[in-house]
């Protein structure tokens, strides 16, 4: 073993604050270390040539260097070392700059610090291993569960003649939910129809697979590689399987039924109907009682099921608005009472949109509590708020707004696909911020309202975000570079008690039911540590973070 | 009285050996030699009248008799494991850890008075049986192991089938089916749970706030005994490293313990350091590591059985100070190990709200 | 007629978080990258907040990965100090002009040891940290900021007034600074544009009844966020103008939103995050939080709300609002929701006004030829599909360049315009 040592002056700013020289002297006398030089600027050309002349020179088998943070030159160094034929994971870099120069003016103590850091990288090194650059082949094929709108425009952007989108929906057609609405807020801009084209062109392109009355059975394999198997729900039941590479789960979401809700009357009280029903009557063209007639009068409550399920819908508001102005157009002269808690109306056309939408016949009334009740042959809204203690109103007709709850029965896409269902329901998001459409397994996304209840504008946002993600990680032809610093569980120590299953959050590990041990899967794991810690026996370890390279680096630093 | 007891057990287990309920019993048995007492897998169920359920010692835990037997291969044939109510606590935990192959078991456990400590017993066995069939008699713990006088758990059901004898007529016992499956064996055994368990609850609640109340104030004085490091380090200061107490324990099934392996070890130089630093370095070293180190392994599973201190060549309260521990760690997550099959284990769930107290945002 | 061959750069303008996004996933898919950022450094908005709602995650340790991958990405050319001059072509031939300000100091030579800030004789207000504290004129925003490179600010740096003044190059070891630099105006081909240019907060002295301006410890939303900041100008300690702690605050939803006449989608949930803020620095303190319509949108957002409110805040409804001085605290007057008159006394008083477009938003319309709508945000062309694409094909608009938006909203845009792009060529 032949290990050269370099400490880099970083100009003044390492040289003024630590005295190199005794640095140098403090290294030299360590075992296995044949050389240990000073150089004004390692990451500068002149820096590189001398590295690599140097590994040349005296034969170097392991590279340290002392110098900034592996945030600035890590890759730098490197790829020094790459090019000079030495595994560039037999190299540590010591940060005695960050972390030693820039934090001390007392140039004792920062050289004393530097010592340890020197040594103790040193000490880590003799026990790395060269590790190799995986490349495994990718399927650029997509699989799409869900057809409504999210589902529709995901495969629309992907499909082309190098890339096969399986667009697999579980009812009779396409659409999802928005096909019932004629017209989207806040533009009023036709949606029904909009939809419709859409299908069309998604049933005309000739690189998307409609599969339709068809569920997910089988989600097998990782990214770049998935086995998926799928089933008809009607007979005969005949089962299909394809190949690949990612999966987009845009299942969208269902209203909330309030008809346990026993304040709302619906399905016990004529005339009370949810949202959804008025979407679908408007869309038939007329807006009636059941009786035939005209209502004279609606109320719209917002908010039904939002206390039920803990969270604002986001999009109830703005339907209630977009709801007076189907019976604006439609039923002219009805009054219309809106009963809301809070008006959620963010951005930047929706304030505009609501306001267009006040007038002589629209009334919005701010209320806590409300109780819908029959009246011979009108309905009775008693309601409670802040400046009232009970009030009444009698209406010909209510619509019941109430929030989108998560689509149900996906536990078989969740479990094999390992992604996770938050506590509402709705399917976890990678990060909340910066990776919203992603999850922690890779190569499984989500848009639309499987991720949560959303607008079309944002379902459509994020089903372009997938689009995205897809075309920039899954290209036709190119191979898939998977972490290199990975876990590996020894079969030997492991008694199969699948700690380390669950507490994998990116599906790496599985279990060998024939050996009864645990196995990670070199592609999917990312090296996050997880399992090491939790296993209780030390069975696994991660790969340049070995339980001796860290207590090695550690003991020298502690020293 | 107790006799009896054990006869009709014997009986009910042979009936339904016969009529094919079991193919096989696991039961502790009396060592030829007469000194000891081990799980046997019977299946020649004539010998069962030779077995004993409830033998005045736990040489073996049950949890690992039915490990051993089960963790591999298939469950094809159909074995009663007849085990006290922590044995069968154990199964649960280990079945959870995927040690136990629970296919074709019905774990079946009976009230337990106690056992007494092990070396008590194998030094003088026809003493320690004359001991603990008067302890019987009497209704009297006080010879019984240390953590068997503050057991809170002695009569709880965690398996399929349970029988009482508290509260019992003479010559009777209760069979209490806990889940389907001992609900199918008493039917197929054409036995229903006729009658009232009102009696049987009774004397199992007195008995459970009776010993709830001596265990607190058990607990109260131990703590005071080993609270602080020096405290703690004098407690476990004989301890020989030898490890047997984690060998003894069912729930602590590492095919290599972390704390037998290279991991702990270190070399020479290192030890002189350490001994430099600290004046005298007894050796082996870390005893007291290994036993903190244990409890975070496994304490919040620990089912408080006492195996552990009855392994001890050198009698630590291990079991007393472990169990106490245990109360603790599982109180954190308002768990208590191995009482059903269905609780998943806390170090494995993790809730998106949970320990709160632990976080620390900003000081 | 003759069909171009497509430029395959992209151009993305702006280098806070959805413009960084944008870049990353366009290198990802081995596209060049010309990401220009008018300031002297990259994060936009997001790296002036301590942490982020809902899981009140680290601002920080959220973005300098993703700040440092940018940086050392080799498809990704960034451009700070830069603006667009001028642009000529369609979409796929896009030849856009760029106007680089000189920095003044060399990013290969510099390391960023800050030695040259100390002797420098300028101080003025420090931008950044909205004016709480001072820097030089020759500077970097703040501790930590991308790129690690000071840049000399020509407005106060006196060899700009024709004086002689060479202290910073004196204290350089490097060489890095150099005054010979010069504005520049480079072409650049690029087959799409993304306009991801950020906001700006509503002018506060417009409303003048919020007192902000006249009263001392009336802070904007931005300003509250640095004092809180570690790397701010008090270190994170919250302290009134005179260097007290505050015993009570008020934070003021919706300040602008009528003048405006939106609802800006973040305030009400910045304020809660605020309320974790102080009762996590000043257990004691007692707040308020004054709304209009509580607006939390989304599927974690009322979790949030109900530990923020478990944590200590009352909410009040209230409209009319005035801050006016009271001794040494102020008293805020508002209507409550019967409609009475009524008031609370405070130490401090936090705005959270409107997030409007970038001020060099109608400029930027104007050069690009692209439609702004009626609150000078840019315009977007068709809302039945995703809002990213503009009145001109192959320029796109992200984030809050587009309209108000959280972070996670701006991100999703910043994919799905990559999306677009990568899905049409």
């Amino acid at each position: 073993m032949k290990i050269g040592v370099y400490i880099c002056e970083c100009g003044p700013n390492i040289a003024e604050k630590v005295d190199i020289d005794e640095v140098i002297k403090a290294v030299k006398p360590l075992d296995n270390v044949a050389v240990v030089e000073r150089f004004k600027l390692l990451c500068s050309q002149d820096g590189k040539q001398f590295l690599a002349d140097q590994i040349k020179k005296h034969e170097l088998t392991h590279l340290v260097v002392a110098a900034c943070s592996p945030r600035e030159h890590q890759q730098t160094f490197m790829d020094v070392c790459e090019q000079e034929g030495l595994n560039p994971y037999l190299f540590q870099l010591a940060n005695i700059r960050e972390q030693c120069a820039w934090i001390t003016d007392d140039k004792k103590e920062a050289t004393k610090k530097a010592i340890r850091l020197t040594k103790a990288a040193v000490a880590r090194v003799q026990y790395h291993t060269p590790l190799e650059k995986q490349q495994i082949e990718s399927n650029p094929d997509v699989l799409v569960i869900g057809g409504g709108i999210a589902g529709i425009q995901a495969s629309l952007q992907l499909a082309g003649p190098e890339r096969t989108i399986h667009l697999v929906e579980k009812t009779s057609s396409l659409g999802g939910l928005s096909q019932y609405y004629e017209k989207t807020f806040p533009d009023m801009k036709p949606c029904a129809s909009f939809i419709k084209g859409l299908i069309e062109t998604v049933k005309n392109n000739p690189h998307i697979n409609v599969y339709t009355n068809t569920e997910i059975e089988e989600i097998l394999g990782f990214f770049g590689n998935f086995e998926i198997t799928v089933k008809q729900t009607t007979t005969p039941e005949a089962t299909a399987a394809f190949e690949v590479g990612a999966v987009v789960v845009a299942t969208g979401a269902t209203p909330f039924n309030p008809e346990h809700i026993s304040k709302y009357g619906y399905q016990k009280i004529e005339n009370v109907i949810t949202a959804l029903d008025f979407e679908q009557m408007n869309l038939s063209g007329k807006i009636t009682l059941k009786n035939g007639k005209p209502p004279k009068s609606v109320a719209i409550i917002h908010c039904v099921g939002r206390e039920e399920k803990g969270y604002c819908s986001q999009i109830c508001c703005m339907y209630s608005i977009k709801f007076i102005r189907y019976l604006q157009k439609k039923v002219p002269s009805t009054k219309i009472t809106n009963f809301y808690t809070d008006l959620c109306i963010p951005g930047k056309s929706q304030q505009h949109f609501y306001e267009q939408s006040l007038g002589n016949h629209v009334d919005f009334i701010r209320m806590s509590d409300l109780q819908i009740t029959k009246q011979s042959d009108k309905i009775q809204i008693t309601y409670s708020n802040e400046k009232d203690a009970s009030k009444k109103l009698s209406v010909d007709m209510v619509i019941l707004s109430p929030v989108l709850e998560p689509t149900q029965g996906l536990s078989s896409i969740i479990e094999s696909t390992r992604i996770s269902q938050g506590e509402k329901g709705f399917l976890t998001e990678e990060h909340e911020k910066i990776a919203p459409v992603s999850t922690s397994t890779e190569g499984v996304f989500i848009a639309g309202c499987s991720h949560g209840p959303k607008s079309i504008e944002e379902t459509m946002s994020q089903a372009e975000a997938v689009t995205g993600h897809i075309l920039t990680s899954l290209i036709p032809g190119q191979k898939i570079e998977p972490e290199v610093k990975v876990s590996h569980i020894s079969e030997s120590f492991c008694i199969g008690c699948k700690t380390c299953l669950n507490v994998c959050c990116y599906g790496a590990i599985t279990f060998d039911d024939l050996k009864k041990v645990s196995v990670v899967n070199e592609v999917i794991c990312r090296g996050c540590g997880n399992c090491v810690a939790a296993c209780p026996s030390g069975a696994i370890t991660l790969k340049h973070f070995t339980h001796n390279q860290v207590y090695h680096e550690v003991k020298e630093a502690v020293q | 009285m107790k006799k009896s007891i054990r006869e009709t057990i014997k009986d009910f287990l042979m009936k339904a050996m016969e009529k094919g309920v079991f193919d096989a019993v696991l039961i502790p048995m009396k060592v030829p030699a007469g000194d000891s007492y081990v799980y046997v897998l019977i299946k020649d169920k004539a010998l069962v009248k030779d077995a004993d359920p409830l033998p005045p010692v736990m040489s073996v835990q049950g949890g690992k008799a039915v490990s051993s037997v089960t963790r591999l291969g298939k469950g094809n044939l159909k074995i009663a494991a007849v085990m006290r109510p922590c044995e069968v606590r154990a199964t649960n935990e280990l079945e959870k850890n995927e040690q136990v192959n629970p296919e074709n078991i019905t774990l079946i456990s009976i009230d337990c008075p106690g056992v007494l400590p092990l070396h008590d017993f194998t030094s003088n066995p026809e003493e320690g049986l004359a001991v603990f069939e008067q302890a019987e008699k009497k209704h009297d713990d006080t010879k019984m192991r240390p953590v068997c006088q503050i057991c809170d758990n002695s009569s709880l059901i965690a398996g399929d089938l349970h029988i009482g004898t508290l509260g019992a007529a003479k010559d009777s016992v209760f069979l209490i089916a806990h889940s389907h499956k001992g609900q199918e064996v008493l039917q197929t055994l054409q036995l229903s749970s006729k009658g009232s368990l009102a009696s049987w609850k009774k004397q199992v609640q007195e008995k459970v706030e009776n010993k709830k109340k001596q265990r607190s104030m058990t607990h109260k004085q131990l703590k005071k005994q080993i609270g602080g490091l020096e405290n703690l380090i004098d407690t476990f200061s004989r301890c020989l490293n030898c490890h047997n107490c984690m060998r003894a324990c069912p729930v602590c099934f590492c095919r290599l313990c972390y704390f037998d392996s290279e991991k702990v070890k270190n070399v020479r130089e290192d030890y002189m350091q350490q001994a430099q630093e600290k004046g005298t370095l007894r050796f082996p070293p870390d005893t007291t590591l290994f036993h903190i180190g244990r409890m975070t392994h496994m304490s919040v599973s620990c089912v408080s059985c006492g195996a552990c201190e009855d392994a001890c060549p050198v009698s630590l309260p291990v079991a007393q100070v472990f169990s106490m521990i245990a109360d603790e760690t599982q109180g954190l997550f308002e768990y208590l190990a191995g009482r059903n099959r269905e609780e998943p284990l806390p170090m494995k769930t993790f809730k998106e709200d949970e320990l709160h107290e632990m976080e620390d945002a900003h000081d | 007629m003759n069909k171009k061959e497509p430029f395959s750069d992209i151009l993305v303008v702006g280098a806070g978080i959805a413009g960084i996004q944008a870049s990353l996933m366009l290198s990802k898919a081995k596209k060049n990258v010309h990401l220009i950022e008018k300031t002297s450094y990259t994060g936009g908005a997001s790296i002036k907040y301590e942490e982020v709602f809902s899981n009140m995650e680290c601002s920080t340790c959220m973005l300098a990965p993703i700040q440092q991958q940018l940086l050392q990405d080799k498809n990704i050319t960034l451009h700070t100090l830069s603006t667009i001059k001028g642009v000529k072509g369609s979409q796929g031939n896009y030849i856009v002009t760029i106007e680089k300000k000189a920095r003044y100091v060399d990013m290969v030579n510099c390391i960023g040891c800050n030695a040259c800030f100390d002797p420098c004789p300028v101080s003025v207000k420090n931008e950044f940290e909205e004016g709480l504290n001072e820097r030089k004129a020759i500077f970097v925003p703040c501790a930590g900021a991308l790129p690690n490179v000071p840049m000399i600010d020509t407005e106060h740096c006196l060899r700009f007034k024709n004086k002689k003044c060479t202290a910073c190059q004196e204290a350089c070891m490097f060489e890095a600074i150099d005054y010979n630099q010069k504005d520049e105006t480079f072409d650049i081909k690029v087959g799409a544009i993304i306009v991801a240019t950020g906001f700006s907060l509503f002018d506060t002295q417009k409303t003048p009844h919020y007192g902000y301006g006249t009263l001392d410890d009336v802070y904007t939303a931005l300003e509250f966020e640095r004092l809180y900041a570690s790397n701010g100008p008090t270190e994170g300690t919250i302290q009134l103008k005179k260097g007290d702690s505050p015993k009570s605050a008020a934070i003021i939803h919706c300040v602008g939103r009528k003048e405006q006449g939106y609802c800006s989608s973040v305030c009400c949930l910045y304020s809660l995050k605020f309320t974790h803020y102080l009762t996590s620095k000043l257990p004691d303190i007692k707040i308020y939080n004054l709304y209009s319509d509580l607006c939390i949108p989304g599927k974690s957002h009322q979790k949030f709300y109900e530990k923020m409110k478990d944590a200590g805040t009352t909410l009040l409804r209230a409209d009319a609002i005035k801050v006016e001085k009271k001794g040494k605290s102020m008293e805020i007057t508002y209507t409550d929701e019967n409609n009475k008159k009524t008031s609370i006394t405070v130490d401090m008083v936090i705005l959270a006004p409107a997030l409007l477009p970038h001020p060099d938003t109608m400029g930027l319309a104007k050069t690009l030829d692209i439609a702004v709508d009626d609150h000078e945000f840019f315009k977007e062309n068709d809302t039945t599909s995703s809002c990213v694409s503009s009145s001109k094909p192959g320029i796109y608009i992200v984030g809050c360049a587009q309209g108000p938006k959280n972070i996670q909203d701006s991100v999703t845009q910043a994919s799905a315009a990559v999306g677009k792009i990568l899905s049409s060529s």
